[in-house]
């Protein structure tokens, strides 16, 4: 079954259409990036998906149920929201143990989660006085609560810092791949999650622009090398069907032959080359180029 | 659903605001039964009649009904049993927790009713130890059976029990914490007392929740503006179940379908 499945959905809020039209699905031990500039509807899409808010049409849908009909929500799926709020008065643990008593968890699951993210030393602490790194893992712990095998995380790594991002990374990985979970995770910073997704899913101004795998929407940026050499090589890389542009006194960039065929060449040619670099359009640049937001800048 | 109704308790008792409300309630208490053991048997030099003695049989159950005075303090707890959620935005949570609102409603107003049966307990106990020790101190004789206190009793019970639903209904209609603190105090303290302490304005005011409160409680204590103008006991009895339902279905219908972005 589908772990997760969102179809046609639409929804507007008063003019503005927040999500338009959006259809994709993401698959059990696979890790998906919902990728979209501010404004673009990724929040909008996931609280549809767990009942929050109503689609005006079509289905955001989890283990093929709407999120409200789940008898055990927090058994099946793990969220992460957008500014996930606490009341400042009460301590991380007290937190966790309210919505233990309401899902009718093990009453040992709140110190255990707080343990997975690394908050057990502040488990006795009111939230009014946690970073906002710290408040991010508490929403974490209280995604893995129930055990579940779906998370859907709203830009998780907000208020990070850079071991926290690192960790985070290592973290959904490791839900995935370890335990065959489903992972939604939102962002509009590339670099975030770029390394960690398997699958984009990329939406603007609430239409889906894009969806496919990390590689075929990075993919070969129309499979140029970029080559180094002192040499004057140009010519015999015409002559071997190659498209040749000088970027730069000593830097070609050539179409039509992969490294491998340039570095032969060379040998053959007892060309020096110092550098053969693979270009791929880099996922910011597809991104940006998808999104629009490149061509407003 | 028991434990939804235990989730919504530990959300009250694991903030530090019930225990506040506890204290100022025992103040407000012990504040209102000084007042009361002070002017027992106090005749006004208007010549209107004063206070019952402390002797007197009226005087205890006078004593015991102002028990019921802490309906503010569990209208508050119901307000913000429902306000808080929105104000640190946890609703959220309480949602994705359990998406069926209907039932988080549900849970909320059986909390509500624990509440209010809490305080109603914690404010009789503390009222009648100070009031029975006064009546004794004062030479008069206690029968808990007379007196109408047993009815008295459960109105005190009836009226926190109330309020809290009021406060849940309230809350769940206006959302804004301050708001509805306000306007619940403003209801009760200003707009009740005022509908319900002239006999004029009592034909209004005796629908109300406090009207119907006093009725069921129905201390006929004259307060020299006239006689009260109220509902039978039982009457007084089916209007406050009439609000307990009207604010459940108030706190549904607001709250089941609405966006929470
Ligand atoms: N409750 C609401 N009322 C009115 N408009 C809303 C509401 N929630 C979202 N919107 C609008 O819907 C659009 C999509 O918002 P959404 O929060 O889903 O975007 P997002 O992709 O999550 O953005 P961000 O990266 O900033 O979090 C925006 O134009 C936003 O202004
Ligand atoms: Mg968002």
């Amino acid at each position: 079954m589908t772990a997760i499945e969102i179809r046609n959905l639409s929804k507007s809020f008063g003019a503005v259409r927040a999500v338009d039209d959006v259809s994709f699905t993401v698959e059990a031990g696979t890790v998906t990036g919902y990728l979209g500039p501010n404004g673009a509807g990724k929040t909008t899409t996931l609280r549809s998906l767990l009942g929050l808010v109503t689609p005006d049409a079509g289905e955001a849908l989890v283990n093929g149920q709407r999120y409200a009909s789940l008898d055990h929500p927090l058994n099946e799926v793990g969220a992460v929201l957008e500014a996930t709020s606490f009341h400042p008065g009460r301590t991380a643990r007290d937190h966790l143990r309210i919505m233990t008593t309401a899902a009718g968890l093990p009453a040992s699951r709140p110190d255990e989660a707080l343990e997975q993210v690394g908050l057990a030393d502040a488990a006795r602490k009111r939230v009014g006085g946690f970073s906002l790194g710290m408040r991010q893992r508490l929403a974490l712990a209280g995604a893995l609560l129930g055990q579940p095998k779906i998370f859907i995380l709203d830009e998780p790594a907000n208020g990070l810092d850079p071991a926290g991002i690192q960790w985070l990374r290592g973290f959904l990985r490791h839900l995935a791949r370890d335990t065959g979970a489903a992972v939604l995770v939102s962002s509009h910073v590339l670099a975030e999650v770029e390394q960690t997704v398997d699958n984009v899913v990329i939406i603007a101004k609430g239409r889906l622009v894009r969806q496919g795998t990390l590689a075929e929407l990075t993919g070969n940026g129309g499979g140029a090398v970029r080559v180094k050499t002192k040499d004057d090589f140009a010519p015999a890389l015409r002559a071997a069907g190659a498209e040749v542009e000088e970027v730069e006194p000593g830097v070609l960039r050539v179409k039509g032959l992969d490294a491998e065929e340039i570095g032969r060449l060379a040998l053959d040619q007892r060309v020096l080359l110092t550098e053969v670099i693979h270009e791929r359009s880099d996922l910011q640049s597809v991104f940006l180029e998808l999104t629009g937001e490149g061509a407003q800048a | 659903m028991t434990n939804l109704i235990r989730a919504e308790l530990q959300k009250l008792f694991t903030t530090r605001l019930w225990w506040a409300m506890a204290l100022v309630m025992f103040a407000f208490t012990a504040f209102g039964l000084a007042f009361l053991i002070a002017q027992a048997g106090v005749a006004p030099a208007n010549g209107q009649p004063g206070l019952p003695a402390l002797d007197d049989p009226a005087w205890l159950p006078l004593a015991l009904s102002f028990s019921s005075g802490a309906n503010i303090f569990t209208m508050i707890l119901g307000i913000v049993l429902m306000t808080s959620e929105y104000r640190y935005q946890t609703i959220t949570g309480t949602f994705l927790t359990t998406p069926k609102r209907g039932r988080v409603i549900a849970a909320k107003l059986g909390a509500g009713v624990l509440v209010g049966v809490f305080f109603a307990v914690i404010s009789l106990l503390f009222t009648g130890i100070v009031a029975i020790t006064a009546v004794l101190i004062g030479g008069g004789s206690i029968d808990l059976t007379s007196g109408r206190i047993p009815q008295l009793t459960l109105g005190v019970f009836a009226t926190l029990v109330l309020y809290a639903l009021f406060g849940i209904g309230l809350g769940a209609l206006v959302r804004n914490q301050v708001a509805a603190l306000i306007g619940g105090i403003v209801w009760a303290y200003v707009i009740e007392s005022i509908l319900g302490a002239f006999p004029a304005l009592q034909t209004v005011g005796k629908w109300l929740p406090g009207g119907a409160a006093q009725a069921l409680m129905n201390i006929d204590f004259d307060t020299g503006l006239g006689q009260p103008n109220l509902l039978p006991a039982w009457g007084g009895a089916l209007v406050l179940v009439a609000y307990a339902l009207l604010f459940a279905l108030v706190a549904n219908l607001t709250t089941t379908r609405r966006d929470i972005t």
